[in-house]
């Protein structure tokens, strides 16, 4: 299977990925399986999902980060996402998608506050 | 042509005195200006009759144009009526113009030619005058709408990553669209933590309001931003539960006090009474 080509960094104990690209569908199945290996690969104690360089959001997109969050969660991996704009936060809202067990944050520092309390430290 | 123009601000201006006269008279019999002293009239009564003279001896409406810019300005700021601006210079107009058949009755010819020249001089500045007191409260209106708009989502920041956002009056869709808007952006720019959603203000709600007042809450959320609501009546309350709107996952406090404390707390700060000596 060919690789969707987002990149998912490393940070400590915890991934953070930022894409930067229009995300298809084709893509963003294979990003999952990605992010999803990778956390059992590197043992992840969190994810950061940076989605502030997407402006266009359909609800496929909104399901399949639902659909990470909630996998990467049952797998003692808590996930934040961050950097949403005012346009897609009102566009999920009006759809009436909620991203269900889905930490928010405002930027990618915010993020890892969370994390870390949720981890039991203090950053 | 020239010289029926010249003749015409000559006989104008050696009569001035008397038009200005004849002038406040009828101005003051209409009742439209009384609350102005007797200087105040001659000073606007001679300004008003410059300009048409002017504006007959140059051939143009340069002065006109000085004029209505100068005094439209003064008069939004005065509330004068349009009644009030446009009959100054109708009456103006009319004495003028009686002035005139009286010099040329005995000669028909020569006042059809004056007449032919005065007359689309006297409406085109009549007409800048009123076009320009038009404008100049069109905009006062206009920024008047935006202030109001403005002043309806007022977002104040009470401290670091804390933001007040007190709510007044009715939330129509309008106001409500635009409350999504304003928020959400402010939340992009400045990243704030928490924002304090006070509707004590607010005396009545329905099922839309609520609905918007909570797409805001989740959008935020979705932005990483905690809405909190303080001050809600209990004829809010019980409107709320009896449309039984879902508020869950929504914080709520009864005061702006309670509420600063909540965020406090969230935030890890610590307010204290300060220590007497």
């Amino acid at each position: 299977m060919e690789n969707s080509s987002i990149p998912i960094l490393r940070l400590g104990n915890y991934l953070i990925s930022s894409p930067q690209i229009a995300i298809h569908d084709k893509i963003a199945v294979q990003y999952k399986d990605e992010v999803l290996q990778k956390i059992v690969a590197l043992k992840a104690k969190g994810l950061i999902l940076d989605i502030s360089a997407i402006d266009v959001v359909d609800s496929f997109l909104v399901r399949v980060i639902s659909e990470i969050a909630s996998s990467a969660n049952l797998m003692g991996c808590p996930t934040v996402v961050t950097g949403m704009s005012p346009a897609v936060a009102i566009t999920l809202t009006e759809m009436d998608l909620s991203l269900s067990g889905v930490f928010t944050a405002l930027d990618i520092e915010k993020s890892l506050k969370i994390l870390r309390e949720k981890e039991g430290r203090h950053a | 042509m020239m010289e029926i123009r010249q003749q015409l601000c000559e006989l104008f201006e050696e009569n001035a005195e008397e038009i200005l006269t004849r002038w406040i008279a009828i101005m003051q019999e209409s009742g439209l200006v009384k609350d102005l002293t007797q200087k105040e009239l001659e000073e606007r009564g001679k300004a008003k009759s410059d300009t048409i003279i002017k504006c007959l001896k140059a051939g143009d409406f340069a002065e006109a144009d000085a004029y209505a810019a100068g005094m439209a300005q003064k008069a939004v700021r005065e509330a004068m009526t349009v009644d009030q601006i446009i009959s100054g210079f109708l009456v103006l107009r009319d004495i003028f113009g009686r002035f005139i058949k009286q010099w040329y009755k005995d000669d028909l010819d020569q006042l059809m030619e004056v007449l032919d020249i005065y007359e689309p001089i006297a409406r085109n500045v009549v007409n800048i005058v009123a076009s320009a007191f038009i404008k100049e409260r069109d905009f006062l209106v206009k920024q008047q709408q935006d202030a109001i708009l403005k002043l309806s989502t007022p977002l104040v920041q009470l401290w670091e990553n804390i933001v007040l956002l007190p709510l007044i009056g009715i939330l129509d869709s309008v106001r409500a669209k635009q409350l999504i808007e304003s928020v959400l952006t402010y939340i992009g720019q400045t990243k704030t933590e928490i924002i304090i959603m006070d509707i004590a203000g607010i005396a009545a709600i329905d099922t839309k309001t609520a609905h918007h007042i909570l797409l805001t809450i989740q959008a935020a959320k979705l932005m990483g931003t905690e809405i909190i609501i303080t001050g809600i009546r209990p004829e809010v309350a019980t409107t709320l539960v009896t449309l039984a709107i879902n508020m869950q996952g929504v914080e709520t406090r009864s005061t702006l006090r309670d509420g600063v404390e909540y965020a406090f707390n969230k935030l890890g700060l610590k307010m204290s009474e300060a220590s007497k000596h």
